[in-house]
């Protein structure tokens, strides 16, 4: 028999994701959790991190690492009322680092949290009706969907699926409500979970919507992608894709990044749910428990092959898929600035660079934001290209918006934000992530100065290239979609990845491994050269993509 | 029957007598009636006839009468008793008294704090050893009685005493508590028979030569005189070691800086040095003991003093015995900081100028008030006093690190006039590289010891409280004792200020250490400290001390250790169903009976 992964060993023993964690957190001696719980951990939203800095000078002066914890939000299709945000600005500055980062599945996560933290953190959050449950783990994380109102006047429709989806596929244990709000344990209460089980999901799943013509949440990156199919002004349904997934490991030539394949599509709430729903089954009984480097959608869907996946399906759900309906893109990106909605609301997008909303020199972002959620006027909107949509108003409450927007120099910094930066995405790899082996979101604005002057020699500085760098494969910043895609693979080396389409249709491919800064920007340089000299009407991903092979 | 002047003589000496010498007396007279009518050999003659005390520096203002004194002859008693910090008293009046046990002589044998102060008017041959802490305050143990003298202790016009006072002459006041015992003891009407006698840190001649005239004056007739003029060898017999063990005297080590370490970690409010010296020489210490070390002066600050005494840095000079240049001299040998008032307002009459009452470095006294012309350095200097040595608790153990001594030292930092200064020895220590060397000796802490190995401990050691507990657990884990430890800690932040994290830690994975409870003051809304952690506790703490653990306090003195004090005393009144005034009481014994140990600063 094939050896389980130990992941499935402390899922199975947790009793309901509790484990040790009330006693682990009650431990004053450390400000860390037992390994096991750890794993546990991430089903409740957290991950326990350390300071990899300040690793070396804590041990000499016989302090432990400095443990902290980062917790991100379960927020379905990334929509947060006012109140919510005022809540969230306070607990940052009061029990984290004080910076809310957006992060690339359309969410907010804390970092720093003490573990003395965690608690008073849920707390002010569950006050609020936000949760951080499944939000990382071995289940459905996050569910994102296209972010901007203004391309369908069908958005609240399509929202409502991303917040169904989610709560249909919440694990059914209490042990968040016992050990982090301190809620009695319901002994009556069956905990029974049809969909998990006890042993949850082989890997992380990631399902997200797309509403086209927008693909912001990239949405082939996902175990499940839904299309909205818009005919006649109406929801007709969803193409569904599955199997699709970036994350790939160093020197384990078995994994690879896969864009979801579209097997079909379905109409009616009720199909939809039960078709993603018996996705999530499929994949709980026929994933990889044994090796954590396979067990994706991806792997279980290229293993049992597309059609037998579909009779699998039909198996399960008693109903067959309808072909595919046609579809396309038009726009990854965001969309800067000033937008209204059909119905008269009007919406503001606002840069946020590698989504960390803070004060600094560029703009006062997270000062204004704090001023516009205080007026109880907008809401906000996170997009999977971690900026955020300040939502939802009024025409005549426009001008008061558009007053802070100003004041506190957001509005100055997102107009004057080059379409380079302003496409551009990194993780957060170092100091915090246990995985990083090089940097990315402290390094990625000095790394786009530099590009910016590059390109700008070449006179292609109002290129809205999209270029992504993470500090590890795992590709969270989804550097395989880039046209230009930097994978860290050691300290302050990358790979460099070229030829990924504008619109996230096509995965890139590995052009040069292991380079350092010089060696990416002489090469950038004269990439741009060639691309400048072809004089193509090409985006530069097409053109790496067709020319690749001739590339120098 | 007896004709004058004999009849009004023994009347008058009748008169003078207490019961019990009356009673003696009697026997003694009835002794002597079936006898031969001379006197027994025992009582020397000259005493009589020459009962004065000769005219000494502590006495001489007093002299003794001849009625205070009785002839001693068939039973001789006297009390001895210490007051001891550092165990050096104690070992001196064991050894008196076992002197005075081959003398015959009825010996009470008893600790200053244990010492019923009622008894004190009816002593007769009362002789005390004292020594002297820090700056001129009385051992811990000695302080009920020290305060018992010093607020009138009605007529010891029976008393013959004599004090022996401990001390250090690195610290300016360095026998004060036995000059002031000796000084209160005479002015209630006690005779020194033996004047005062100051013994530095090497104490074993001078203290033997106190024994000699101790049991002179005792064994013979109670004649200082006759005490002095007998020959030391003719009382002490010769079978007595005139030499305590070397290793009872203080003793300087050198230690070279091995680590140095802040153990707080950015963005905390304090700065707490791990020092690691590592010695040639092994020092001889046990966990709980402290080590003296003399600081030296800050450079810029001996600069000052030379620029303003207008003194070339060469220039030689003798000080307290030792010729040194100048420059040497002041970061060295001479205390130039912070200087006491009464070396201000030595040096404001010997100039002849106007000084308030406040203290001042050196170099801003010489800068405000210059030294006149006609006043020599050297007379400033004659005022001045040696750099005073200063305590750290050792946190190292002599099992778990051999060949080396941890220090735990906290850099504070208070504000003067609006600018940051910081403790002298902690400044000087915190300012030390790794190679520099530092001499040290060992203070004994003789009643801050480990309990047997089979014994539960509570130790309580916020901030640098934590050093001796260090100690404690490494030696109690290198030696694998069966008894549970329990150690409460706190500090302002967990994640900057956990003194000694990954050891304690370690300490528990082992099993050193069964229970940890801690207290961050600053991490939480309202205050936590180590008090509130007891209390909390309350019900498992005293399910330790009803079986028999001993309990630790070690850090500041005030607020800590009497907010400790008092939650000890709720956990008693709560847990143990008792009275304030019983929880009192027995926390107390406990005291008494070294199971409730502080060493507070």
């Amino acid at each position: 028999m094939i050896q389980r992964s130990p992941s499935e060993r402390i899922k199975t023993e947790s009793r309901g994701l509790r484990g040790t964690l009330a006693e682990g957190l009650a431990d004053a001696l450390t400000g860390s959790l037992s390994e096991d719980d750890q794993i546990l951990l991430k089903h409740h939203g957290m991950y326990q991190q350390d300071d990899r800095d300040r690793r070396e000078e804590r041990a000499e002066k016989k302090l432990e690492r400095l443990y902290s914890f980062m917790i991100r939000l379960r927020i379905p299709g990334g929509y947060m009322s006012p109140g919510q945000w005022l809540a969230a600005h306070h607990c940052a500055g009061k029990h984290a680092t004080g910076i809310i980062k957006i992060t690339t599945r359309q969410t907010i996560q804390l970092h720093g949290l003490l573990k003395s933290d965690i608690k008073p953190t849920i707390r002010s959050f569950d006050a609020v009706k936000l949760d951080s449950i499944a939000a990382c783990g071995d289940v459905n994380r996050n569910v994102v969907c296209s972010a901007h109102p203004s391309v369908s006047p069908l958005h609240e429709q399509v929202f409502a699926y991303a917040v169904k989806i989610s709560e249909m596929a919440l694990p059914r244990s209490r042990a968040y409500y016992e050990i982090w709000l301190d809620q009695e344990k319901i002994a009556s209460t069956d905990e029974t979970d049809p969909l998990y089980g006890d042993t949850y999901l082989p890997r992380k799943f990631k399902i997200a919507i797309a509403i086209p013509p927008d693909n912001d949440v990239d949405v082939l990156s996902n175990d499940i992608g839904l299309i909205a199919v818009i005919e006649d002004g109406e929801l007709a349904g969803f193409n569904i894709a599955v199997g699709g997934g970036l994350s790939t490991t160093h020197g384990n030539a078995a994994t690879y990044a896969r864009l979801g394949s579209v097997i079909g599509f379905v109409s009616g709430e009720e199909r939809v749910l039960k078709t993603v729903y018996e996705i999530l089954t499929i994949q709980r009984d026929f994933g990889n428990r044994s090796d954590r480097k396979q067990a994706r959608l991806k792997y279980t869907v290229d293993k049992m092959g597309l059609e037998a996946f579909r009779i699998e399906l039909f198996k399960r759900s008693g109903f067959m898929l309808e072909e595919a309906r046609p579809w396309s893109f038009g726009q990854r990106a965001d969309h800067y600035g000033w937008e209204q909605n059909q119905s008269g609301r009007w919406f503001y997008t606002a840069f946020v660079e590698n989504g960390r909303i803070c004060d600094d020199d560029n703009q006062q972002l997270k000062s204004g934001l704090y001023a516009i959620a205080e007026t109880g006027l907008a809401a906000f909107r996170f997009t999977c290209n971690q900026n955020v949509i300040i939502a939802d108003i009024k025409a005549g409450h426009r001008a008061i918006i558009e007053e802070l927007l100003e004041r506190y120099g957001i509005a100055q910094y997102t107009r004057r934000v080059s379409p380079v930066r302003g496409n551009a995405m990194a993780c957060v790899a170092l100091p915090t992530c246990p995985l990083a082996l090089a940097e990315a979101q402290r390094y990625m604005p000095a790394f786009i100065n530099r590009v910016e002057q590059v390109l700008a020699n070449h006179g292609l500085q109002d290129e809205a290239i999209v270029i992504r760098m993470t500090g590890c494969p795992n590709g969270c910043a989804r550097p395989y979609l880039a046209e230009i895609g930097l994978i860290g693979s050691g300290e302050g080396r990358y790979n460099l990845h070229l030829g990924g389409d504008r619109l996230g249709l096509r995965l890139n491919r590995k052009f040069r491994e292991n380079l350092d800064e010089s060696e990416i920007l002489s090469l950038l340089d004269t990439l741009f050269a060639r691309y400048t000299r072809e004089n193509t009407a090409e985006t530069f991903g097409d053109y790496c993509d067709r020319a690749f092979n001739t590339l120098p | 029957m007896l004709p004058e002047p004999k009849l009004s003589n023994l009347q008058h000496l009748v008169r003078s007598l207490s019961r019990d010498e009356l009673i003696w007396l009697n026997g003694y007279l009835t002794g002597l009636s079936g006898h031969a009518p001379s006197l027994p050999e025992t009582v020397n003659t000259r005493a009589l006839t020459n009962a004065a005390v000769p005219a000494t520096e502590a006495t001489r203002s007093e002299p003794i009468t001849p009625d205070s004194h009785m002839p001693l002859v068939a039973t001789r008693r006297m009390s001895i008793v210490y007051g001891t910090e550092t165990g050096n008293s104690k070992k001196l009046a064991g050894q008196l008294a076992g002197l005075a046990k081959q003398h015959q002589v009825v010996t009470k044998l008893v600790s200053l704090e244990q010492y019923k102060t009622s008894e004190l008017t009816r002593e007769e041959n009362f002789f005390v050893i004292i020594s002297t802490q820090g700056d001129g305050e009385p051992p811990k143990a000695a302080k009920k009685f020290y305060d018992y003298v010093h607020n009138g202790v009605g007529n010891l016009g029976k008393m013959n005493f004599s004090v022996l006072a401990l001390g250090d002459r690195a610290y300016p006041l360095f026998c004060k508590a036995g000059e002031d015992v000796f000084e209160r003891l005479q002015s209630a009407g006690a005779k020194p028979v033996i004047p005062l006698t100051r013994c530095d840190a090497q104490y074993t001649d001078t203290a033997q030569a106190w024994f000699q005239q101790v049991m002179a004056f005792v064994a013979t007739t109670g004649s200082a005189e006759a005490a002095a003029s007998e020959p030391a060898a003719a009382a002490v017999p010769s079978n007595v070691p005139s030499t305590a063990p070397a290793k009872t005297e203080k003793k300087y080590y050198q230690g070279t800086v091995a680590e140095h370490i802040n153990l707080n970690d950015k963005g905390s409010q304090k700065q707490t040095f791990h020092i690691e010296l590592a010695c040639e020489e092994q020092p001889d210490y046990q966990p709980g003991d402290a080590v003296g070390i003399v600081p030296e002066n800050d450079l810029w600050e001996v600069e000052k003093v030379l620029t303003f005494a207008k003194i070339p840095r060469s220039r030689t000079f003798r000080f307290r015995e030792i010729a040194r240049e100048a420059e040497e001299l002041f970061t060295k040998s001479v205390n130039i900081m912070h200087l006491p008032l009464r070396i201000v307002q030595a040096y404001a009459r010997m100039t002849g100028q106007r000084i308030p009452d406040t203290r001042m470095n050196l170099a801003d006294l010489l800068r405000i008030y210059p030294l006149p012309s006609d006043t020599a350095f050297e007379d400033v200097l004659a005022i001045l006093e040696p750099i005073s040595p200063r305590l750290y608790s050792v946190s190292s153990a002599p099992s778990a690190h051999p060949g080396e001594i941890h220090l735990t030292v906290a850099h504070h930092r208070f504000q003067v006039n609006g600018e940051n200064k910081f403790g002298l020895c902690a400044h000087y220590l915190a300012q030390l590289r790794k190679g520099q060397r530092v001499n040290f000796y060992v203070h004994r802490n003789q009643r801050f010891r480990l309990p047997e190995s089979g014994r539960d401990m509570i130790m309580i050691g916020p901030g640098t409280g934590i050093a001796p507990f260090r100690a404690f657990l490494a030696e109690r884990n290198a030696l694998g004792a069966t008894g549970r430890s329990w150690l409460f800690f706190g500090e302002q932040h967990f994640v900057s200020d956990f003194l000694y994290q990954t050891e304690i830690q370690d300490f528990v994975q082992t099993g050193a250490l069964h229970k940890v409870s801690l207290a961050w003051s600053r991490d939480t809304d309202e205050r936590v400290y180590v008090q509130h952690r007891i209390r909390e506790n309350g019900a498992a703490l005293w399910e330790w001390l009803q079986s028999g653990a001993s309990v630790y306090v070690c850090g500041s003195k005030d607020p800590m250790s009497i907010d400790v004090e008092q939650s000890l005393l709720d956990v008693i009144v709560t847990h143990g169903a008792k009275t304030e005034t019983e929880a009192r009481e027995w926390l107390n014994e406990l005291e008494t009976t070294d199971r409730y140990v502080k060493d507070v600063y």
